[in-house]
């Protein structure tokens, strides 16, 4: 076990516990379940595990952020309940990673060295996800990359230590463009926010609007904090693509979409857009501007069988939360804590290592992860092999909250981002510091 | 907070208890709840704080948009490393150049500038490297940052030590806070750094004296940046990784309430004080609660309403009024400046 | 040629939008040389307001409630650009009574403040409204788009744009045509002498900061079914305020206006043809401009110089 300034008196370690479990109730995000409220089966003198959570709770993705912090709470609720993991109580310390790299990087350090984390869990944004990946490596702390969808996360930058839930840019585009170049149109026009992400995932929107056939006529390039897409809009009008595919991320693709729907850009008549992943908490506060085409990983009404029994087990866990149903970002959260605990007791270890090999590769049945296709984890990229869902705003909604209209499923292998694995070099497991909890 | 007879002075005894208390934090910083890399945070911080200072508190030049400077050194660091040579002094002269190649920049257009004005030119310089920072990804990796820096061994000619462990670096940039707070106290009390101190208190004054105001200020500038990048690459080395957002306008205004906080404008040591109470302040309160920015805000409003002279004038003011026993003390912004 | 008149058209109107958003800024900064930099955290409350007078949660009885979401849509929203502008203006006399005690200092501490309290007012609105996003219900006479020159136009945009037109005015009637303007400007330049004709001074400040504050919040209103409402939006409005001001000048009601028009037309033209640079553009024209204009277009002299 690798130690790092252990605290010699340790006193504060509850204090710090028991605050953030006190302001997460007085904020409203949900009721309070402390794992020491279930009956206490855990194994005598076995020291608790515990997960350092590094959710966002300011800033541009605080609202996600603390989306996937509800769900992660209650996975560890549930496995608290029925008596841990490898009979450990499941602790957890959480603080605002503030959307920002440094807040990521310093967060990181402080769980790690001075709250002794073997696991961290939880990113939304690629710059957040990577300063917190460096501080991982450098100590072989576990990272689940829970949100971030940058096609970078699996390849150039990917690390065995982290391990990538959600889907990315280029499988969304995948699953839509070459349906889209065959029964829309040719003539495409990209609109790209100016940074990494949309880069990538707008090069492999290109990459496939050419392999179909089609053609970029033009690619208007947004700087990131654009709120106001009037000039673009206009642009478009007058270019007349048939099909615009965005890469617009953030609060720019909030304020994108209510610009479209204001202006009814989305009717019949108009280009048809292809948008990337809609994450739910950010349709949930505007799901009237919803416009085009666009990717998700889960949906809280898909009609398979476990969803409602899941819905149901989310509600009731987060009964005064601002949102009322479970989305992809809350889902990702959720599957992704679940599955390392699985790791851990199919490991039967807490060691890194052995969880690592335990997550590489392992495969997840459609019905567990409640998709139309079974998943696994890519041993070579980190990245969990998804099925990819293209949904629309729903016309005939059933309930308030039933705003997409799902209109496909692919399969992981026909989404799989081919171009990962040679951008994509993790270092041998015995190079990465061995690390026990 | 030593008196001025110790200012001509290389080292003051207060720096030396600074050196020496800083120098025993590895040893205790674990068991009061904290932890080695905020400690190295703290140092780094200080030294950009200390080098705004030169600007805001000597100079008297609001500058808003330091965090350009302080990125510009973290990207240069990186680059340096990859690019040139993977050599501690190498990379650290290259980050202190990129700021001071950046501060000259800057310090060309808005050298003749003052008040608002100089602030909100800061803010559009500021804006302007950030966003070349996010769009230029092929150099600086944009929003994903410029990863895998390394912490590079100290090499000394004679012997090369490994500061890849928090605790190493923190005594690393511990040396590199005393030579700097040596550099910048030289700097502050020696002619060149009272001319500086006039120009705050009267350009025209100054002006007519004799001196080029303008030269002075664009020196001012240039220094401040260069030590500011030299913090930037320190905190590249800390952070393993260079990000855009330490060069956003909320980052580069941590640095000016820092400074204004522990009393930058009327003590030496005032950026410093700052920088420790603010970083372990936010650290503690963030720990316990998500709300954080509530109570650490509402301390702050609290802070400049009561103590608007920041912690270092509050500590002053206590140690006049010991001295003075019952004479009531005198405004403290007529006092001259001191350790 | 016939292309680029759309975009001179939409460019006015995003400047009229920025002017909007600078006045509250412009009034405090040149009338009482006071840095605000909770103006972005005004301008969001100024929005939740609203958003809690025109949502379907009114905080109110039950029955008063009911029979406030009975009035039809129009009014509440008519009633809300007052009432929410109003609410906005009680936080700013709480903020104004803070910063009395920084007045007669360093300029650098009333910025201080206005951090302080940005940071506060932005996690109370976290803590009331939630982290979520939250759309302003319009009514439906203003949303929409018509269609001119064969583009679609967006309705709501060209009524912000008349709002604030209208503001502008009222603002400068104000503060050229009325007594009262009079004294705010004289007492900008020479508090002395302002004592002296027996104005109260602290009386004239409180009134212009909560002049100011309601005018952030009144743009916050108006812009939120543009931009959405989050708890950090405030940072969309400080920013192009501040901008707009240097390049304006310092002091000058009409050089906020122009300076407005101007970064709008480079940022709405700029989107159509060198899209990547649009953002970019506004502070290349800044460094253009003040690079030959020390105190911006119409800058005067001002005590924050020194």
């Amino acid at each position: 076990m690798k130690k790092h300034g252990k605290p010699a008196l340790g006193v504060p370690r509850r204090t710090i516990l028991k605050g953030s479990l006190m302001t997460a109730s007085l904020a409203g995000v949900g009721a309070f379940y402390g794992p020491w409220h279930h009956n206490r089966a855990f194994a005598q003198g076995k020291k608790p595990i515990k997960l350092g959570l590094t959710n966002d709770s300011s800033g541009q993705f605080g609202n996600s952020g603390q989306d996937e912090h509800r769900a992660i709470r209650m996975v560890i609720d549930e496995w608290n309940a029925k008596g841990g993991v490898l009979g450990r109580k499941i602790e957890w310390v959480t603080a605002d990673t503030e959307s920002s790299p440094a807040a990521g990087t310093r967060v990181a350090e402080r769980f790690i060295t001075r709250e002794d984390c073997p696991i961290l869990i939880g990113a939304l944004h690629s710059g957040v996800a990577n300063a917190i990946t460096q501080v991982a490596n450098k100590y072989g702390t576990i990272f689940l990359n829970t949100n971030s969808s940058a096609p970078s996360e699996a390849g150039e930058n990917c690390s065995r230590i982290k391990f990538v839930w959600d889907g990315n840019g280029t499988n969304f585009s995948k699953a839509a463009v070459a349906n889209a170049v065959k029964t829309i149109g040719k003539n495409w026009l990209l609109l790209t926010n100016d940074y990494v992400w949309g880069h990538s995932t707008a090069a492999a929107t290109k990459a496939l609007i050419e392999a179909n056939g089609g053609k970029i006529i033009d690619n208007l390039l947004v700087p990131q904090n654009t709120r106001d897409f009037t000039s673009y809009l206009l642009k478009i009008q007058q270019i007349k693509p048939q099909v615009i595919g965005t890469a617009i991320a953030g609060d720019d693709n909030k304020a994108l979409r209510e610009q479209i729907t204001q202006l009814k850009l989305d009717r019949p008549g108009g280009p048809a857009w292809i948008n990337n992943q809609q994450d739910w908490p950010d349709v949930w506060g505007s799901p009237q501007s919803l416009f085009g085409v666009f990717g998700t990983s889960w949906y809280h009404k898909l009609n398979l069988p476990g969803v409602p029994e899941f819905v149901k087990k989310w509600q009731d866990a987060n009964k005064d939360g601002p949102i009322p149903v479970p989305g992809n970002v809350s889902y990702n959260g959720y599957m992704a804590t679940q599955e390392l605990f699985r790791a851990i007791e199919r490991a039967g270890s807490t060691n890194n290592i052995a969880i690592i090999k335990a997550l590489e590769g392992h495969k997840m049945s459609a019905k567990d992860r409640m998709q139309h296709f079974d998943a696994y984890i890519d041993p070579d990229t980190h990245q969990v092999q998804q099925t990819i869902y293209l949904a629309r705003k729903n016309e005939k909604p059933v309930d308030n909250t039933d705003h997409f209209e799902i209109l496909s499923w692919t399969e992981p292998k026909d989404v799989m981002d081919d171009a990962a694995p040679t951008k994509c070099k993790l270092v041998p497991h015995d190079k990465v510091p061995s690390v026990d909890a | 907070m030593t008196g001025t007879a110790s200012d001509a002075r290389l080292i003051t005894p207060t720096m030396l208890g600074a050196w020496l208390v800083l120098a025993t934090v590895p040893l205790w910083i674990s068991t009061i709840g904290l932890y080695p890399y905020i400690g190295v945070e703290i140092l780094i911080w200080s030294i950009y704080a200390l080098a705004f200072n030169l600007l805001l508190g000597t100079s008297g030049l609001p500058s808003f948009g330091h965090g350009a400077f302080f990125g510009i050194g973290a990207y240069a660091f990186g680059l340096t490393q990859f690019n040139v040579a993977a050599n501690l002094w190498v990379a650290l002269a290259g980050a202190m150049l990129a700021g001071a190649l950046a501060g000259l920049l800057v310090g060309l257009f808005i050298a003749h500038r003052r008040g608002i004005y100089f602030a909100l030119l800061t803010i559009a310089f500021g804006q302007i490297f950030w966003t070349i920072s996010v769009k230029w990804h092929s150099v600086t990796g944009g929003e994903d940052g410029l990863l895998n820096i390394v912490r590079l061994p100290v090499n000394l000619g004679i012997a090369s030590f490994d500061i890849t462990d928090n605790e190493r670096l923190y005594y690393f940039v511990l040396a590199a806070f005393a030579v700097v707070v040596v550099l910048m106290w030289r700097l502050v009390n020696s002619p060149y750094g009272r001319i500086l101190s006039a120009i705050r208190q009267s350009e025209v004054r100054t002006a007519h004296l004799g001196y080029n105001v303008w030269a002075y200020k664009l020196s001012a500038i240039v220094i401040s940046a260069a030590f500011s990048g030299l913090a930037g690459g320190l905190f590249a080395m800390a952070q393993r990784s260079a990000f855009p957002d330490v060069m956003n306008l909320a980052q580069s205004g941590l640095v000016v309430m820092m400074t204004l906080v522990g009393g930058g404008l009327v003590s030496f040591w005032g950026p410093v004080i700052g920088v420790i109470v603010f970083l372990i302040a936010r650290d503690v309160i963030g720990a316990m609660t998500t709300g954080w920015m509530l109570y650490f805000g509402t301390m702050f409003v609290l802070l400049v309403l009561f103590r608007p002279e920041g912690i270092a004038g509050g500590f002053k003011l206590l140690v006049e009024r010991w001295k003075a026993r019952g004479t009531a003390p005198e405004a403290l912004s007529s006092e001259p400046r001191s350790g | 040629m016939f292309d680029l008149l759309p975009h001179l058209l939409n460019g006015l109107v995003l400047g009229l939008l920025l002017a909007l958003i600078a006045l509250g800024f412009m009034l405090i900064i040149g009338l009482m040389e006071q840095i605000n930099l909770a103006h972005g955290s005004l301008f969001a409350l100024g929005a939740y307001f609203a958003l809690m007078l025109t949502g379907p949660k009114p905080p109110l009885p039950p029955d008063a409630a009911a029979f406030w979401l009975q009035i039809p849509l129009g009014w509440r929203y008519a009633l809300a650009l007052v009432i929410a502008p109003c609410l906005a203006g009680i936080v700013g006399i709480a903020v104004e009574v803070c910063m009395r005690r920084t007045y007669g200092k360093d300029p650098l501490y009333g910025l201080l403040l206005t951090f302080g309290v940005a940071l506060v007012l932005e996690e109370l609105i976290r803590l009331t409204w939630g982290t979520r996003d939250h759309v302003l219900p319009v009514p439906s006479g203003m949303s929409g788009a018509f269609i001119f020159q064969d583009l679609i136009w967006s309705t709501y945009r060209f009524y912000a744009a008349g709002m604030a037109a209208i503001v502008i005015g009222l603002v400068w009637l104000l503060i050229e045509k009325t007594p009262y303007g009079a004294m705010i400007k004289a007492g900008a330049h020479d508090s002395e002498m302002v004592r002296a004709l027996g104005v109260n001074l602290s009386k004239l400040r409180l009134g212009v900061f909560v002049l100011g504050t309601m005018l952030a919040a009144f743009a916050g209103i108006i812009v939120a079914p543009i931009w959405g409402i989050r708890p950090h939006m405030g940072v969309d409005a400080v920013v192009p305020a501040f901008l707009i001001i240097v390049l304006g000048g310092v002091g000058s009601f009409w050089g906020a206006v122009i300076a407005s028009l101007l970064v709008g037309l480079a940022v709405g033209v700029s989107g159509a043809y060198a899209s990547e640079w649009s953002l970019l553009s506004m502070y290349l024209l800044l460094v253009a401009i003040v690079s030959f204009r020390a105190r911006g277009l119409f800058g005067k002299k001002s005590m924050l110089e020194v």
